[in-house]
């Protein structure tokens, strides 16, 4: 078949379509009545929820931690005040994401490009892995922040042999999933088990497609 | 003319656009419908800022195959969304649905199907006749660039006819 023949079948379709489609006009009525929201704008008010719980505890935590690096320091365990220290400037990071994905939400125009829109589109989902590797990047500050000089101090072998494993083990763990959390990593067992679902199917196939936007410009 | 009336009128001249790109981008026909009620609500909600100096055509275009390519994220959300309505917008007079009543059609949207998200908007561009310009302003390559990228397709496509021809 060639091509002449195959915009001829076409043709031939477009004029079957066009003496037997009908449209709807009471359905199409109701969709301009319809006062949901977009997906896109759907997804804005949690997000906003979010930023402002994460500012409220960055925020509250990071004053509370500042006058204690200031006023107390003497006073108050370094780990509790080093891990939260750490805590709070991911969960800063974290909120600069979700910041950074508002932004392109209110940038996307689904009468740009193909090309323009999708990309915006595959940014904003894409960018929700890098939510996930910051946020297990914590992992070691919620095994150290109960430390006290005391306890070093006191000698007590087996207990301080024991919470170093466990911390050792939480940096281990979080760097490895802060490094290995990657596209690249999708088809691995462990990979799936931490984000198969309908929450990240979304998110691997919107980088899946901005790969494949990337390959075809470039093509 | 009110709003509704021109958007409406727009929308039945246009109306095989969104059946055809629906088509092409859902083989299954509850999708297919569900596909078609997003673009038709997103085409609404844009009309207000509809920008002339592009050609209704190319407007729809844009929007539509956003909506399609982005579809397949569908989750929860969306689908609460998209199952407002009960009843399709579109819908077929007779029983006989074209795409399955030629066998050459059916293998064209088949391949179709098969394309990568983006090479399926360029081909059904280029199977409209679109111009090269029309179809770059689509998508947002450059004129050569759609050139280029046409015919690679349509050697893939060429090349997907001859091989099932000669399998039978």
């Amino acid at each position: 078949m060639d091509q002449s023949e195959i915009i001829n079948l076409w043709k031939a379709y477009d004029r079957k379509l066009e003496a037997s489609l009908m449209l709807n006009k009471s359905n199409a009525i109701e969709i301009t009545r319809l006062k949901t929201k977009s997906l896109l704008s759907s997804m804005t008010p949690l997000k906003i929820f979010t930023i402002i719980v994460g500012m409220l505890w960055v925020g509250i935590g990071g004053t509370i931690v500042v006058n204690l690096f200031v006023h107390a320091y003497a006073s108050v365990s370094p780990f509790f005040l080093y891990s939260a220290a750490f805590q709070l400037l991911l969960t800063a990071i974290g909120i600069g994401i979700y910041l950074y994905q508002l932004v392109l939400i209110h940038q996307m125009d689904i009468t740009d490009t193909l090309i323009k829109t999708q990309k915006r589109l595959t940014q904003l989902k894409s960018s929700t892995l890098w939510v996930a590797r910051i946020l297990l990047l914590q992992l070691p500050a919620w095994t150290t922040f109960y430390w006290s000089m005391d306890l070093i101090k006191s000698g007590h072998l087996p207990y301080i042999f024991l919470n170093s494993v466990v911390t050792l083990l939480a940096i281990a763990v979080s760097l490895w999933l802060f490094i290995n959390i990657r596209y690249e990593n999708r088809e691995k067992k462990w990979f799936k088990l931490i984000f198969e679902g309908k929450e990240w199917t979304p998110v691997i196939k919107a980088i899946e497609l901005h790969k494949e936007i990337e390959a075809f410009e470039r093509e | 003319m009110n709003q509704e009336e021109q958007f409406l009128e727009m929308l039945e001249n246009h109306k095989g656009i969104l059946y055809k790109i629906a088509n092409a981008y859902c083989r299954d026909a509850e999708a297919r419908r569900d596909l078609v009620q997003e673009m038709t609500y997103h085409l609404w909600k844009s009309f207000g800022n509809y920008n002339d100096t592009y050609k209704h055509s190319t407007w729809i275009y844009r929007i539509a195959l956003n909506v399609a390519i982005s579809f397949y994220r569908k989750d929860h959300v969306r689908k609460e969304q998209t199952d407002i309505l009960t009843d399709s917008i579109l819908n077929l007079k007779d029983t006989e649905v074209p795409a399955e009543s030629d066998q050459h059609l059916f293998l064209l949207q088949q391949f179709i199907s098969e394309l990568r998200e983006m090479d399926k908007a360029v081909m059904l561009l280029y199977l409209e006749e679109k111009s090269h310009k029309e179809i770059a302003e689509i998508v947002g390559l450059s004129e050569s660039n759609v050139g280029t990228k046409i015919s690679r397709i349509k050697t893939i496509l060429t090349h997907k006819f001859s091989t099932f021809k000669n399998q039978f």
